[in-house]
């Protein structure tokens, strides 16, 4: 039987649209302190200032008891707030991936102790974390991956190679989802989630250049790190349970189809109103996917709040999304080339940024998870199997 | 009112009614009287006339529900037509009357090209610039023709002139919106039976569904129809241009995608007339075409996007301004 797929469009609340011009407010005293970036790159800039004043604001950990810091708000109301930092390109990569799956893995399976000792310091934007799933050998095969824990007295040893760790040289902690037991043809089981301290002695960072000649990735060797007990996160051997969830929580935000936001919106400004009609159409089919993205995106962020889970759909958004990303790259490359628009040295800006897209946008498609392996989420959630 | 109460009856009344023996007859120029007549006789050419003019005064949103139903049932006639050429008569204070009609926007409003069912109703909305009117077709000269759907796209040219009363903006959006709601519908059957049919039909040994190749076209069609479903529905509950322009924009796409996937899957029994797949993929061939096309949608929302800063377009986007 297939699944009905439905999705209801929630309506924003006059509390989110309040928060929507906080920040938006927050936005222009960035840009007119000269702190946001030049519209020259794409991608998530990394600044521990603007983290720090983010947090200030309460913006990290928005949905989180006010207890480890949080603010208590909505799923929808988050949505609100990363939708409008992430269209100004507002830096938040240092405390992204805390704020997105870390602070919620620990919040959702961690202890006591944990949840006292991280979240309220990652609400703060002072302390980031970075993700230690993928490893040499195990990339879409995740569950294959090798790296393995010991038990020695008051915690555990570590033992492997960790790869395209982004932001390992800059983060404070990563979580690492290692091997803590073996279970005869369950390779599912017997995994775990530690929290190292990335300072860890036998803990070695090795740079990895993206292939934009940029420095976000690395390699994080481990040889007998030792992680004490109390920073495993949930029980041992739960580990594939809890990435499962935490993939979830990567999936549909708004960062799955904002990534090419800023070139759409310089075309945008440099393109005027005296275009071809071939050109109108071609950027018309983008703001029409941006739309539709939107309401889906809006309506996942929707259904989380009333606590369902989303897996097929967020799968969705980010299958549509990141291909939306790759192919506005090359239809503004086209509506560029057709309109002249770089010619003579006009629009550096302009040129600069589609020149950094380009090297960026196979990339869209691979992070967090590839196009195919999401399809295969999508395909058993409509009930093929 | 939610969605249910008023799609349900009249997926019960499609049910019943809607035979392939009535698309094939609909196909050969014939008006399929007694589904029009029992759609009719329970109100649902009614539904956008508003309640002081004798309708039922539904929302838009409402409206397209029904749409939706119409459109996964492969139901023929001039139900868009008739449903909204009512509302825009009520509006400008004309008779509605009984009876199917066809509906046209034209700026000549002498001269009608490629209208649903217009050579086989007795009148013909017509919206011009200045409002709306009727042509009478035993007053005009019809070439009858067909669209890929196969139900008559017949050319009107009137030996009379058609006066025109003024109403309020939007009756294309409007048209477009409803039409949204039929391609939606559409899209909704052929992704449903194909997933369900990928999972009956074995080859190899094994149900097709099980191979990636397979999988990974579904997977394509349902983001297309989520998509595609979901920019719609919020469309259809905001009423705004802009949320329509790039419904009608992305539902076009998802045509695309319905069409080449739903037959991909089914192989050759899908290009079999007999086999139902035909009736809601000839009809998309149609549909996306009509009330505006992918390109003039797309082209329109971009025109309202253009000439913004760089600082404006979010806010264009997020449909929030300041």
């Amino acid at each position: 039987m297939t699944l009905r797929l439905h999705l209801d469009a929630p309506r924003l609340t006059p509390r989110a649209e309040a928060l929507r011009a906080d920040v938006r407010a927050f936005v222009a005293e960035e840009r007119a302190a000269g702190r946001l970036p030049p519209p020259e790159k794409i991608g998530m800039g990394f600044s521990p200032e603007t983290s720090k004043r983010i947090g200030a604001r309460g913006w990290i950990g928005l949905t989180w008891p006010k207890t480890y810091g949080g603010g208590e708000r909505s799923a929808l109301e988050r949505y609100v707030m990363n939708e409008e930092l992430l269209a100004a390109s507002v830096p938040v990569g240092a405390h992204w991936a805390a704020d997105r799956q870390s602070g919620p893995v620990m919040l959702k399976f961690g202890g006591e102790d944990l949840k006292t000792h991280f979240l309220p310091r990652i609400a703060a934007g002072e302390c980031y974390f970075c993700i230690g799933m993928s490893e040499p050998g195990s990339g879409s095969d995740l569950a294959s991956l090798r790296t393995r824990a010991d038990k020695v007295a008051g915690g555990w040893r570590i033992n492997g190679r960790k790869i395209w760790t982004t932001n390992a040289h800059r983060a404070h902690y990563t979580i690492a989802l290692v091997r803590t037991s073996q279970i005869e043809g369950a390779r599912h089981a017997g995994l775990s989630q530690l929290i190292v301290d990335l300072k860890s002695p036998g803990l070695t960072i090795t740079p990895i250049i993206s292939m934009a000649g940029e420095h976000d990735f690395n390699e994080v060797l481990y040889e007998d790190v030792f992680v004490p007990d109390e920073r495993m996160i949930g029980p041992e051997g739960n580990g594939w349970n809890q990435v499962s969830a935490e993939l979830a929580y990567e999936r549909s935000g708004p960062e799955r189809w904002l990534s090419s936001f800023r070139l759409i919106a310089e075309l945008i400004a440099v393109l005027g109103t005296d275009a071809r009609e071939s050109s109108l159409e071609a950027l018309g089919g983008l703001i029409a996917q941006l739309l539709s993205l939107r309401q889906l995106s809006l309506s996942v962020a929707g259904m989380i709040e009333a606590g369902v889970s989303p897996n097929v759909e967020a799968a969705i958004v980010k299958d549509l999304g990141t291909k939306f990303e790759q192919e506005s790259v090359r239809v503004v490359r086209d509506i560029v080339a057709a309109e002249k628009l770089l010619d003579e040295g006009k629009a550096p800006k302009l040129r600069a940024l589609l020149a950094h897209a380009e090297q960026w946008a196979p990339a869209f498609t691979i992070r967090g998870g590839t196009n195919e392996i999401l399809r295969g989420v999508i395909a058993r959630g409509i009930g093929l199997r | 009112m939610s969605d249910g109460m008023l799609t349900e009856p009249v997926e019960r009344i499609l049910a019943d009614t809607v035979t392939p023996a009535v698309i094939e007859a609909a196909e050969r120029r014939e008006l399929p009287a007694q589904v029009l007549a029992t759609l009719d006789e329970n109100g649902v050419f009614d539904l956008l006339v508003p309640e002081a003019a004798g309708g039922v005064g539904a929302t838009m949103a409402e409206a397209v529900a029904v749409m939706r139903a119409f459109g996964a049932a492969a139901a023929p006639g001039p139900l868009l037509e008739t449903m909204l050429g009512r509302a825009l008569l009520a509006e400008a204070g004309l008779e509605p009357g009984r009876g199917p009609l066809a509906l046209a926007f034209a700026n000549d409003p002498g001269a009608l090209w490629r209208v649903p069912w217009g050579g086989l109703v007795e009148r013909i909305v017509v919206v011009g610039d200045a409002g709306v009117g009727v042509a009478v077709r035993a007053e005009a000269h019809v070439t009858a023709g067909a669209g890929p759907c196969g139900e008559p796209r017949d050319d009107i040219v009137s030996s009379r002139p058609v006066a025109l009363h003024p109403i309020g903006p939007g009756a294309f959006e409007r048209a477009a919106l409803l039409r949204s709601g039929q391609i939606m519908g559409a899209i909704g059957w052929v992704f449903e039976r194909s997933a369900d049919y990928a999972n009956e039909r074995q080859q190899f040994g094994k149900e097709i569904g099980k191979f990636q190749a397979v999988q990974q076209m579904l997977a394509v069609l349902a983001d297309n129809y989520l998509a595609g479903s979901g920019i719609t529905e919020a469309a259809a509950e905001a009423g705004e241009a802009r949320l329509i322009a790039a419904a009608r924009s992305r539902l076009g796409e998802a045509s695309d995608r319905a069409i080449e996937v739903g037959h991909q899957v089914h192989g050759a029994l899908g290009f079999s007339r007999e086999y139902a797949l035909n009736y809601r993929t000839r009809r998309l061939m149609s549909w996306r075409d009509e009330y505006g096309g992918v390109g003039f949608w797309r082209a329109r929302l971009a025109r309202m996007f253009a000439g913004l800063s760089r600082e404006a377009v979010w806010p264009a986007v997020s449909g929030v301004s300041g």
